[in-house]
């Protein structure tokens, strides 16, 4: 099991969002969360990531407990979050963010070969890397947000809302560079709203709903549930 | 590609950065061939000098979100450093003219004054900063604002009690023969703080252009989410950055011991100026806080030279506020707003 979390709570301030979620992710699987609006994705995520300091319960990475630890250790335990503002460096250069995102390889030239396998990955960086990340279009900043995730060579990449914002041509980009990870051997735990498109690309899904895990199971066993094209698919 | 730098060049001189620094350097050309170089000398001896305070009064904005008005106070740790520390090396000196000691010796004075400043800045996060951090954030613009004025008032008064009221000065860290370029005589000690703020200035840009470090320091002003997900400890950054910020000030204050002797408001006047620039500039810009520190000095000297020594204060804001009806960014304010901007 690569990452496991336990009854976890969570929230912000006094107000908690997450009521006992457990779920878990082996490795090379590509597993889902969706769930309306406000279920409470990003802050599933922003706890696993250490941007939140949990309530409650546990998570485990590769059988270690790393509860409680902050963003940056985590960070270098293995786990790279690719949030749904994507926090980019707005005023560095493409090839800088890329660079920062590699701040916790110590080898340059490790560093070097993390940025050919992310150029590669995204042509379209290649052709923009001396430009600064804030004059980028939504999409080229999401292939960034994803490209500098990827530099710190992460045992497992958390994407929250990948195609928030995005035409429908993009999207498609977006999830073809996220399929092309997966066969790299990447771990990836998708958050998405678009829950056909989701269910249809991963193994395996996760259904949140206020707080609280739903329902668990294959991607496309949940694609077909009565219940979920109800609510969700609206069939 | 000669025609494409061109048509760069033109749009640059049009906008406000390029228009301010045509216009600094003509005035700056026609007040020197009017009254003497003397005014260029000051004026880049001072500018030199408040860019040091200024950067790290940038640094403070952008990285810590903190509006330092406690930076003057570091410049005055930094002066009564060099003070106490050369004072017994210039006694050795007097004794002994021809010992290295005569070159090396204010250099150490020099050194000893930013050090100070580093180590009084990590007091001051330990102390201050670091605490309100982690009790609440809410408000923390306002809140740590008035945190470094009382910091300042105390600093102040400390300096007051334990070391006096009285100025602390030397005659000159550098003896010897002035140095003549042209017609123009520039004292040792002038020179030399120029050439220590070019030398500094130099370094701190390059550290924070291209070292892995410094690139974390603009990577946490910028976004510090961001600078969390891909790794960094923002503890450490913020310690490394006060400590930073501080001694740059402390350095002027150093520096300038021969111009400005120690006292407990030394500082009053550089951080005021400082503030300027930094208005003047834009928040956060390192590059736009060392131009528009030249022409800050450059405005100080002129007003000082044509208006009268009381005005020196009065030119520069009004001249400032007119800036910002026109430009709220400041001169070098860019188009792309980072987390400082906010
Ligand atoms: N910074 C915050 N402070 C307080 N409440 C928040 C914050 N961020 C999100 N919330 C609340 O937490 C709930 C879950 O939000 P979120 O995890 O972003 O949902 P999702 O990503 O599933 O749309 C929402 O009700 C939202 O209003
Ligand atoms: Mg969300």
């Amino acid at each position: 099991m690569l990452l496991e979390v336990k009854n976890l709570d969570a929230g912000y301030g006094y107000l908690q969002i997450l009521r006992s979620v457990s779920l878990n992710i082996d490795k090379g699987e590509y597993v889902g969360i969706v769930g309306p609006n406000g279920a409470g994705k990003s802050t599933t995520m922003k706890t696993i990531a250490g941007l939140i300091p949990p309530m409650g319960g546990s998570i485990l990475f590769n059988g270690e407990d790393i509860t409680g630890l902050v963003t940056s250790q985590i960070t270098k335990k293995g786990i790279s979050f690719v949030s749904e503002e994507m926090n980019l460096f707005v005023n560095m250069s493409v090839r800088e963010n890329l660079l920062m995102g590699a701040y916790i390889i110590k080898d340059k030239k490790v560093r070097n070969d993390r940025l050919d396998f992310v150029f590669d990955l995204f042509p379209r960086l290649t052709e923009r890397k001396d430009q600064l990340a804030g004059t980028m279009s939504g999409g080229e900043r999401k292939m960034l947000a994803i490209g500098r995730g990827m530099m710190s060579d992460p045992k497992l990449l958390l994407v929250d809302e990948p195609s928030f914002g995005l035409a429908p041509q993009l999207t498609a980009n977006v999830f073809e560079s996220l399929d092309v990870l997966i066969k790299t051997g990447v771990t990836i735990m998708l958050v998405e709203q678009n829950v056909t498109k989701t269910l249809s690309v991963t193994d395996r899904g996760y259904i949140l709903e206020n707080g609280k895990i739903g329902m668990e199971g294959a991607s496309c066993d949940l694609a077909d549930d009565p219940y979920v094209r109800k609510v969700f698919l609206g069939v | 590609m000669s025609n494409k730098m061109v048509v760069n060049f033109t749009s640059w001189i049009k906008s406000a950065a390029g228009i301010s620094i045509t216009i600094s350097i003509l005035v700056a050309v026609f007040a020197a061939i009017n009254s003497g170089p003397y005014l260029i000398v000051n004026t880049v001896v001072t500018g030199g000098m408040l860019a040091l305070v200024a950067t790290g009064l940038t640094l403070m904005l952008g990285v810590l979100n903190i509006a330092m008005f406690a930076h003057g106070e570091f410049f005055m740790i930094g002066s009564l450093t060099a003070y106490y520390v050369f004072t017994p090396i210039s006694e050795f000196i007097s004794e002994n003219p021809e010992s290295f000691v005569a070159v090396i010796g204010p250099l150490i004075a020099i050194v000893c004054a930013a050090i100070m400043g580093a180590i009084s800045g990590v007091v001051a996060e330990k102390l201050v900063f670091g605490p309100l951090r982690k009790r609440s954030t809410d408000n923390w613009v306002m809140n740590s604002f008035l945190l470094t004025v009382g910091l300042s008032v105390l600093l102040v008064n400390l300096h007051q009690l334990i070391f006096g009221a009285d100025f602390k000065g030397i005659v000159g860290y550098w003896s010897g023969m002035p140095i003549s370029i042209a017609d123009v005589f520039i004292s040792r000690d002038r020179a030399m703080a120029f050439v220590i703020s070019v030398v500094i200035v130099a370094m701190f840009w390059f550290f924070m252009t291209y070292t892995r470090t410094g690139m974390s320091i603009r990577a946490v002003s910028q976004d510090i989410t961001g600078a969390q997900i891909v790794g960094i400890d923002i503890e450490k950054i913020v310690l490394l950055t006060i400590s930073l910020a501080c001694a740059l000030s402390a350095v002027a204050g150093g520096s300038l011991l021969f111009m400005y002797p120690s006292y407990p408001t030394v500082g009053l006047e550089p951080l005021y100026l400082a503030w300027f620039v930094v208005i003047l500039s834009g928040l956060g810009n390192i590059l736009g806080a060392v131009a528009g520190a030249f022409m800050v000095a450059l405005l100080k000297a002129i007003t000082v030279e044509y208006i009268g020594a009381g005005w020196d204060f009065v030119i520069p804001s009004a001249l400032i506020m007119l800036v910002l009806i026109f430009k709220p960014s400041g001169i070098f304010g860019s188009d792309v707003r980072g987390a400082l901007d906010k």
